[in-house]
């Protein structure tokens, strides 16, 4: 099958998946005769639907650059432990945001929480790559990732003791993870962030391509690596602090999605895997979330449960086809 | 003789852990177009180090090195780029990597913001596949390959970036013995051909005896450039032949 062809079939399955999320969310399919249908639509499942798009399209890009900046094939910002970096950067700040009121307005107030995310995500992702500097196996990098992700979960509980009982369930069910926690409200500053960042990974197209033959060849290419790097880290930072800070800890998908694009196009070249990224990243996830709401009657699951049975075979399947780990 | 490399006053180096360990120092050469030089010296005398210098991979302690006449710095990686292609020893590969992707990646100084290749770029590609001997693995995944299969490709890289000046960094390590001498000759005429200058590390000795027009000889102590004849009696370059040559 041509790349081409490939690309139509994900964008059907894109639709397919759309199609479900709107209309077979949740409990019963819509009725559109009354007027709690109308909200259900509006207020439930189309905030959820684009939730799910650019949750799945930015943390597979963001895995993506990881991914090649570590070349690393199963780096990803769950598995190394940004994602938990950018959960206890949002449980500090909900914390130290309890007592301030200074944020007037709901706007400022996810603002803020976005912003205390991004900053959680870039210093995790800072700290992974120095230590990865000095680590010479992949796999080895992937048990760092998962011992600071252990940490950071155990700072958060202390956090969470000391936190006000009200408080404390919406950032349990927060950090569980879901596609069902915004609403239509949470849509512009989402969207519009989760865009702006994505649109800026076209300046580094040639960058990324380059990074694949390793620093010094890169550098010998004319890519200015430090600073292409440090771009590049932001951005993938920011793509999985965004989406952390609505839908908290997504498992898998950053690291899961960028592994299937490049079984599905056998090609190196990036802009490929970005643009498929873009599809099979909310592919993933609208299946994932239609499959969660769906398994039992009047009950969603989290959708980690769905995405970690996607993603954890797939890392295990290619820690065994690669023996170079 | 048009001047390729200028290395004025130079102290080579590099940190670990915080500390600068000085490999070369006081280094005053210059290479000019149609030279193929061999770098010779023992195992850690600083053959490696003294190539990614040059290409601007590792910042010079002190001095300056000008090639075609731009200062090599920080700032100046895009026109560089252009100027001098590397062959090291380090590996890559994964991530669907195939041959001709590697070789087309030494066209990227010249390509527009989303990478793409116009016919003539292709052509370079094409021809710098046919030097080394790779049109029938150009498919071929960089994990499939013999450690030769490699080398080839990564030189052709360096052939398509289209650079007066090739580094190559123990580039005969892998190759078969009939592939070695392929390499060298197809070098020694890019040289005198396009009016390159070509820099070449390696320990086959008796291999640049034969086919490099000057010799670099590195030794603890010293290090100097001699024409090839010179070489049997320059007493730096017996110590590194050990009286074996």
């Amino acid at each position: 099958m041509s790349n081409a062809a490939k690309f139509i079939l994900l964008f059907l399955l894109f639709c397919i998946g759309i199609y479900m999320s709107l209309f077979f969310g949740g409990s019963e399919s819509l009725n559109f005769s009354d007027l709690s249908a109308d909200f259900i639509f509006y207020q439930i499942r189309l905030p959820k639907t684009i939730t799910a798009i650019l949750a799945g399209a930015a943390l597979s890009v963001s895995g993506l650059i990881l991914q090649v900046i570590f070349r690393n094939p199963l780096a990803g910002p769950y598995v190394l432990g940004i994602s938990s970096g950018a959960s206890l950067a949002v449980a500090l700040s909900v914390m130290a945001g309890s007592g301030l009121h200074f944020l007037p307005g709901f706007f400022w107030a996810k603002a803020y929480t976005v912003l205390s995310s991004i900053v959680g995500s870039f210093a995790m992702t800072i700290l992974i790559l120095s230590i990865a500097v000095r680590v010479k196996k992949n796999v080895i990098l992937l048990l760092i990732g998962l011992m600071i992700s252990q940490i950071c979960g155990a700072l958060q509980t202390v956090i969470e003791y000391f936190a006000e009982p009200e408080s404390l369930k919406n950032f349990v069910l927060w950090s569980m993870g879901s596609m069902s926690t915004t609403n239509l409200q949470d849509i512009p500053l989402l969207a519009g962030s989760t865009l702006i960042v994505l649109g800026l990974l076209l300046f580094f197209i040639k960058p990324l391509n380059a990074f694949l033959l390793g620093q010094l060849y890169a550098q010998n290419l004319g890519v200015s690596v430090k600073q292409k790097r440090f771009w590049l880290i932001l951005i993938s930072s920011s793509l999985t602090g965004i989406i952390t800070a609505y839908c908290g800890p997504i498992a898998f998908v950053g690291i899961a999605v960028p592994i299937l694009s490049r079984m599905l196009f056998q090609v190196s070249k990036q802009q490929v895997h970005l643009a498929a990224c873009l599809f099979l990243g909310p592919i993933l996830l609208l299946f994932a979330d239609a499959f969660a709401h769906s398994l039992i009657k009047h009950m969603a699951l989290p959708i980690n449960m769905i995405t970690t049975f996607i993603g954890a075979p797939l890392v295990i399947y290619l820690m065994f086809k690669n023996k170079q780990w | 003789m048009k001047q390729r490399i200028k290395i004025s006053d130079v102290q080579l180096g590099y940190k670990k852990s915080g500390q600068i360990v000085q490999v070369l120092k006081d280094l005053n050469l210059a290479f000019d177009a149609s030279q193929l030089v061999g770098i010779v010296g023992l195992n850690g005398v600083g053959k490696s180090t003294l190539l990614k210098s040059i290409a601007g991979l590792l910042p010079l302690l002190k001095g300056e090195i000008l090639i075609d006449g731009i200062a090599v710095n920080d700032d100046a990686y895009e026109v560089l780029a252009k100027k001098v292609a590397v062959v090291l020893t380090e590996k890559f590969g994964g991530f669907n990597l195939t041959v001709i992707d590697v070789v087309q990646a030494g066209m990227m100084p010249y390509t527009n913001a989303l990478n793409q290749l116009n016919a003539e770029q292709m052509k370079v590609v094409e021809e710098a596949i046919k030097l080394c001997g790779l049109q029938h693995h150009q498919h071929r995944f960089l994990e499939e390959l013999s450690d030769g299969y490699f080398q080839r490709t990564v030189i052709a890289k360096a052939l398509a970036q289209q650079t007066d000046v090739i580094l190559l960094d123990e580039p005969t390590a892998f190759l078969d013995y009939a592939a070695k001498h392929d390499l060298l000759i197809m070098l020694k005429r890019l040289c005198e051909e396009a009016q390159k200058c070509i820099l070449i590390s390696s320990h086959d000795l008796d291999l640049l005896l034969k086919y490099c027009h000057k010799l670099l000889v590195i030794t603890e102590d010293d290090i100097c450039c001699i024409p090839v004849e010179e070489a049997k009696t320059n007493e730096a370059f017996k110590q590194i032949a050990k009286g074996y040559l």
